[in-house]
């Protein structure tokens, strides 16, 4: 029977080849590539490995956890949340208000120190529920304009705070408009306590992308005013409220330096901080905290990796002692091929 | 010719470019008979008006022009490319969260990928193209030989061959320098057969040899219009105010090659795109794997997901946007922020745009890059799966189904030339009743081991010849002993019809011993050699001669050499079953041969002999019993009146233009009947090396076997036996149409009446069957089941009705053994478990009647390194032994599916962590979409940082050794049972 209709036959090129290949072998040369043979290992998970290998990793985590829980417990923190406490009370049913309102916004706290905190003690500002990584927030800057005077007018990516009356505004965008503009002021025993603002900025930032030859203009002109103003007479590249504000937080929940405190707080101190409450959260329901801070070789107070650690050491420690009760009571030859699916199913019957 | 190196192989033209249809058909195209073409030779003025094409062929896909339009046209047909073009003209606008480079640059990278290697592939073919074409032909002008390349060729032209050179258009012969018209051709780039095929000019044009000569023909050839048919062809020469029948033998196509001749000459009929074997190029019908068919709906449902996500955060923005953030500066208020549904409307597009990449853009691209090294670099340069002796390698002529061969649950197995070796050898007779031949079968003895029988040494008679095609051993006939037989006459007529009655091409030196003869079936040779082992030696064959060295024939030891003048030949083809000559001897006895299958000849039996019919009929059975393939021998003494009356007719049908082979078969007819039984012959078929192991360790693999062959349902039951398909523990279910019922209602010949007895006992057997294999199976331990079926009952069980009883018994079945099916009945079966059982199908076969079958399954294999490239042009994969079937399936196939999968997890969990971590964090921003990751970085992650490892997995991933998967094949079983790809 033929069914030349539906085969496919070669074409009229290629036959030359064909026939002068007709005499070479075709054999495949040998590689170990082509023949699947590369040297290759597979670890074959027996009792004596896992049980090994779980403790090992136990036997290291554990310290580990405890070395770095340790390193965040020496970390003293002091927090003290004030949005609230800083609004009298006869305006605390309309903050917003409050906030907006002209009068002297000045605010008494006291801090007690519980701890010995070393030098430098880092402030910190705490802003919550605030989503400075919100896409409309974060996309409104221009980096350009930051770095030198040449971009000036290229605000396209600054609205809604791009220009105004036709002037670009420098720093332009949201980011730099809505600058964090509390203050604070600490005194001890009626002492105070000088704050080292110098150096709270990233170098990287300072040096090459803020620069040294950009000034502040038409910046808070407009109304609302969202934050703090600048100095119209110093660069950008020494403003570093604006470059520690203008590193975007990646979380809703965030700190920021504020300043340092290059004198040791010994413990019982009292420390009172007179602040300036100006920012306004309370549109948006965040909070505001003022946080002082010491750190250690693993940075600030921290025990999630400590506590990580000992977590994953403990179960592995209880895994390994799992599984050396179960080889023990009940061991098992290693390579018995009637645990096979194919034998397993044919003993059940079919 | 075999393009495996793409990385899918659509190969071919596209100028030829049909849409790939997956219904099989059979057969031959009708040429279109109504109109005609009228070629004017040797004069290109009067073809002028017809505007003939050209003889250059393009084969190429693109030009220059075309190549970005089509070729990202072609890109683009797939959905994950038009998806992230969509996200790439998302991300260009203010919405988008993302740069555009986010998109745009991995899209761009898929796209240069695929584009840089569609243009390669288009170069070497364009460059392929261009060799061809340029190569020069001599054609006729002003009276002599000029050379032109082939592209330059018109039709109409008098082209000159010389040997071993290409024939570059379809030609007309007219002359050849070989005494009596005839040339030979090998036409192994069309059908792979390597034998050489005689083709002969008419009489008239023997003349127009020299360039003076053929300068005064001006013929006018009225043939055909350009069809791919490469058996047919009509027409007529119109020279000298005489019209001549043109037939196939007139043709030389395209793509052969001339050989033993020193030149020919003839006129080009078609060129170009138009040749009979352009018109074949066709495109390999594109299979899918059922696992990127599940990878498509796997990207649907995480389309949804996606589609989810991003509702979620839009709800979620819209909700959590809507307060006075007076940061966000929304008093200024934008008109897209101007109220809710705005917002989420819009933030629903910029996650989108953000969470894209949870769709991973390069996974196609990786696994058709995986799978295409596995096919080029793995399957094809095994060394297990290279045949030294026929020196072919495996190839997979698809890289689209490796993965699949890992799955393959059911095997369609032809049985000639696949499981069994075609390496014929004449082994038994049976002349006038008596049986002749004392060899034991491999099968016989595989049988008795079996039954636990000793088997005894073989003990050959000395001086017994064995030679290639020839194991018979039986020293009653051997060496003119014939002669003492009771039936010497009869002996004599046997060896007469097999030496005469064939159409074998002697070549090489006239000497028994050198001689090499060229059939077109290894049966035909096995008989010829047979009769030159019993003294009759044919050694040449001119047009109308058979030369044959006869010995012992009037007395012991004289030799002489015959010359039969052969007046007719009717053909063998598969409708007739048989084939006849009618020869003359040199006393003028007049008389006709015929061969062919015992029921064909038994009805065409003259009376009287009754005996001898039923002993032959005896002795036939028991051959078949023995896996012998059997062939009848009768013969017919003719008077000289009745013969001229009958060949008048012949030639009127032979000269006919259409329904040539219709007109010749029923002239056929009504000469061969009244024959007189000779004997039969009987023909080993061994069995392929390796066979039954492979067969055994396949079905513990969980594979089931099924043969389907065209043999007589004994023969096949028996090479079920000998390669351990059935056996006797096995109950076995038996449908044939062999029985009294239906034979009764056959022999009251009324054909309606025939079909609804058939289909009633068929139907009668499916329901019994089924029933004892449901009660044998819900009993514990009961015996495995194996089903025999024939093709006529196949037929009927394959009827709507009774389908469903059909497949659900054979599913409960073990192995199933389809005997004398058709090629169409193959295809049947492979598609009724295919798309009834939802199982993944393999087709194995060797020669064109597979074609269908290996077209229809998921899997289709051809046996390459034989003769007849058919099957394998229409296949998948090509091995050159069936147990090859076990490094195919156990190893690639395991290990391509075991990585493939693995890949498409690794990707999808890779993007999902990617993706899913954006969108946690989207709940950390107000669902503003603000991106998580740098743009470089996303952009980069999936077809930079990220790609390598997944190649390297998906290439190297093993998880048991080769040597161990093939001794334990239930591994493949119990990975199958497993879904490998999670359904979401």
């Amino acid at each position: 029977m033929s069914s030349s209709a539906t085969s496919s036959v070669a074409l009229g090129g290629g036959s030359a080849e064909a026939s002068a290949s007709k005499n070479t072998s075709k054999r495949p040369k040998y590689s170990r590539f082509t023949q699947q043979e590369l040297p290759a290992c597979k670890p074959i998970l027996t009792p004596k490995w896992v049980i090994l290998t779980f403790l090992i990793s136990g036997v290291v985590f554990i310290p580990l956890g405890v070395i770095c829980l340790f390193a965040s417990q020496g970390v003293t923190e002091i927090v003290d949340r004030y949005d609230t406490d800083c609004i009298p009370l006869s305006s605390r049913d309309n903050k917003v208000r409050y906030i907006q309102g002209l009068e002297d916004k000045r605010c008494n706290r006291t801090i007690m120190v519980t701890k010995t905190m070393k030098n430098p003690v880092y402030i910190y500002y705490q802003l919550e529920n605030f989503y400075q990584n919100h896409r409309r927030y974060v996309k409104s800057r221009q980096d350009g304009q930051l770095r030198g005077p040449k971009d000036e007018h290229d605000v396209k990516s600054c609205a809604p705070e791009d220009t105004i009356g036709g002037e670009p505004i420098v720093p332009c965008g949201l980011v730099a408009w809505s600058l964090f503009n509390d203050t604070y002021d600490f005194s001890r025993n009626n002492e105070k306590i000088p704050v080292n603002k110098k150096g709270i900025s990233w170098k990287s930032d300072r040096e090459s992308k803020f620069g040294k030859n950009v000034f502040p203009k038409n910046f808070q002109k407009g109304s609302p005013i969202g934050g703090k103003s600048l100095d119209q007479h110093v660069p950008l590249s020494e403003q570093e409220d604006l470059i520690v504000w203008m590193r975007t937080a990646a979380l809703p929940i965030f700190r920021k330096l504020y300043g340092k405190i290059d004198t040791d707080l010994q413990a019982g101190d009292t420390i009172k901080v007179l602040l300036q409450n100006n920012y306004n959260t309370y549109s948006f329901n965040g909070k505001k905290k003022l946080v002082l801070s010491t750190t250690s070789w693993l940075g600030g107070r921290n025990d999630f990796l400590g506590i990580a650690y000992l977590t994953v050491g403990s179960i592995c420690l209880f895994l390994a002692f799992f599984f050396s009760v179960l080889y023990l009571a009940k061991p098992r030859q290693l390579g018995d091929p009637s645990y096979l699916s194919w034998n397993r199913s044919a003993g059940g019957g079919r | 010719m075999v393009r495996s190196g793409s990385f899918h192989v659509d190969s071919s033209s596209a100028s030829h470019r049909r849409t790939p249809s997956r219904t099989v058909t059979l057969g031959h195209i009708q040429p279109q008979a109504p109109s005609y073409r009228t070629v004017y030779c040797n004069d290109r003025e009067s073809n002028q008006p017809v505007r003939f094409k050209g003889n250059s062929i393009s084969t190429t896909k693109y030009n220059v022009f075309t190549f970005l339009p089509k070729g990202l046209f072609e890109q683009f047909r797939r959905i994950a490319n038009i998806y992230f073009l969509g996200i790439s003209c998302l991300s260009m606008t203010p919405i988008s969260p993302v740069s555009p480079i986010t998109n745009v640059a991995p899209l761009s990278m898929v796209l240069l990928v695929s584009l840089i290697k569609e243009a390669f592939e288009d170069w070497k073919r364009f460059q392929n193209d261009m060799s061809i074409n340029n190569s020069t032909v001599e054609i006729l002008q002003d009276q002599q030989w000029i050379s032109i390349p082939w592209r330059k060729l018109q039709v109409g032209d008098i082209v000159k061959i010389k040997k071993d050179g290409f024939f570059p258009a379809d030609i007309l012969f007219l002359s050849s320098t070989n005494a009596d018209g005839i040339c030979y051709v090998e036409t192994a780039n069309l059908d792979g057969e390597t034998n050489l095929k005689i083709r002969k000019a008419l009489e008239r044009t023997w003349d127009y040899l020299v360039p003076e000569k053929a300068y005064e023909f001006k013929g006018e050839i009225q043939c055909e219009q350009p069809n791919n048919s490469l058996y047919t062809f009509t027409g007529n020469l119109v020279a000298q105010k005489q019209t001549l029948p043109l037939s196939p033998d007139q043709l030389l196509l395209r793509g052969c090659s001339l050989r033993n001749t020193e030149y020919i000459v003839g006129a080009v009929v078609f060129t170009g795109h138009e040749t009979k074997v352009m018109m074949n190029a066709m495109n390999a019908p594109s299979k899918r794997s059922t696992l990127e068919k599940k990878l498509d709906k796997l990207i649907i449902t995480i389309f949804c997901v996606l589609v989810t996500m991003c509702l979620i955060g839009a709800i979620g923005c819209s909700i959590v946007t809507d307060r006075e953030d007076k940061y966000l500066g929304l008093h200024k208020s934008d008109w897209e922020y101007r109220n809710g549904l705005m917002i989420g409307f819009f933030t629903f597009f910029t996650l989108v745009t953000l969470f894209s990449s949870i769709i991973p853009i390069s996974l196609y691209v990786s696994i058709e890059m995986i799978k295409f090294i596995q096919s080029t670099q793995f399957i094809n340069r095994d060394l297990n799966m290279y045949h030294a002796e026929t020196n072919t390698p495996a190839s997979a002529r698809t890289s689209n189904l490796n993965e699949e061969l890992g799955q393959v649950e059911y095997i369609f197995s032809d049985k000639t030339g696949t499981l069994t070796r075609n390496l014929m050898e004449f082994f038994k007779c049976s002349i006038g009743g008596i049986s002749y031949g004392c060899g034991v079968t491999e099968i016989e003895r595989g049988i008795a081991q079996r039954h636990g029988l000793k088997v005894q040494e073989e003990q050959r008679s000395t001086g017994a010849i064995r030679e290639k095609g020839f194991n018979f051993d039986d020293p009653r006939l051997m060496r003119g002993a014939w002669r003492n037989e009771p039936n010497p006459d009869l002996c004599k007529e046997l060896f007469r019809c097999l030496a005469i009655c064939h159409t074998v091409l002697p070549e090489g030196d006239e000497s028994p011993e050198k001689i090499v003869y060229q059939a077109a079936s290894p049966d035909e040779a096995a008989l010829v050699t047979a009769a030159k082992n019993f003294g009759f030696f044919f050694y040449r064959r001119t047009p109308t001669m058979v030369h044959v060295r006869e010995s012992h024939v009037e007395k012991m030891g004289k030799i002489q050499d015959v010359a039969y003048e052969i007046l007719n030949v009717l053909e063998f083809n598969s409708t007739r079953k048989r084939q006849s000559v009618v020869c003359r001897f040199p006393d003028g006895r007049l008389v006709l041969y015929c061969k062919g299958a015992d029921n064909v000849i038994f009805e065409r039996l003259g009376n009287g002999t009754d005996d001898i019919r039923k002993v032959t009929r005896e002795h036939l059975e028991q051959f078949g019993s023995s896996g012998l393939r059997t062939l009848c021998l009768a013969y017919k003494d003719l008077n000289p009146e009745t013969y001229d009356s009958w060949n008048e007719k012949f030639i009127q049908a032979k000269s006919a233009l259409r329904d040539r082979e219709k007109k010749l078969d029923e002239v056929a007819e009504l000469i061969e009947k009244d024959l007189t039984l000779i004997g039969s012959t009987a023909i080993e078929d061994k069995l392929q090396e390796g066979v039954p192991t492979c067969i055994e360790t396949l079905s513990r693999a969980g594979i089931k076997i099924w043969v389907l062959t065209g043999d007589k349902m004994e023969t096949a039951i028996n090479i079920a036996y000998a390669c351990n398909l059935i056996n006797n523990e096995m109950k076995q279910f038996v449908i044939s149409s062999e029985t009294d019922a239906i034979r009764e209602a056959e022999e009251r010949g009324d054909q309606v009446e025939i079909a609804r007895v058939i289909k009633e006992e068929v139907k009668k057997e499916l329901k019994k069957s089924l029933e004892e294999a449901q009660h044998s199976l819900n009993t514990v331990a009961g015996p495995k089941l194996s089903l025999v079926i024939d093709g006529k009952c196949l037929m009927y069980a394959l009827d709507p009705s009774l389908r469903v009883m059909l497949l659900s018994l054979s599913l409960n079945c073990t192995s199933v053994v389809c005997c004398r099916v058709s090629p169409l009945q193959k295809a049947q079966v492979t598609s009724l478990v295919r798309k009834g059982a939802q199982k993944i199908t393999l087709s194995i076969g060797d020669g064109a009647n597979d074609v269908s079958m290996i077209q229809a399954a998921h899997v289709g294999i051809g046996i390459s390194g034989m003769e007849g490239m058919q099957a394998v042009m229409a296949s998948d994969f090509a091995i050159a032994q069936f147990r090859f079937l076990t490094d195919l399936l156990l190893v690639h196939g395991r290990w391509s599916y075991l990585r493939i999968c693995k890949v498409v997890m690794y990707f999808f969990y890779k993007n999902l962590t990617f993706t899913l971590t954006q969108f946690w964090f989207t709940f950390r921003t107000g669902f503003s979409g603000q991106r998580f990751y740098d743009d470089w970085f996303q952009s980069l992650f999936n077809v930079v940082f990220t790609a390598l490892p997944v190649i390297v997995l998906g290439l190297f991933e093993k998880d048991v050794s080769a040597s161990l998967s093939k001794r334990y094949p239930e591994l493949r079983a119990s990975m199958r049972s497993r879904p490998k790809v999670p359904k979401k």
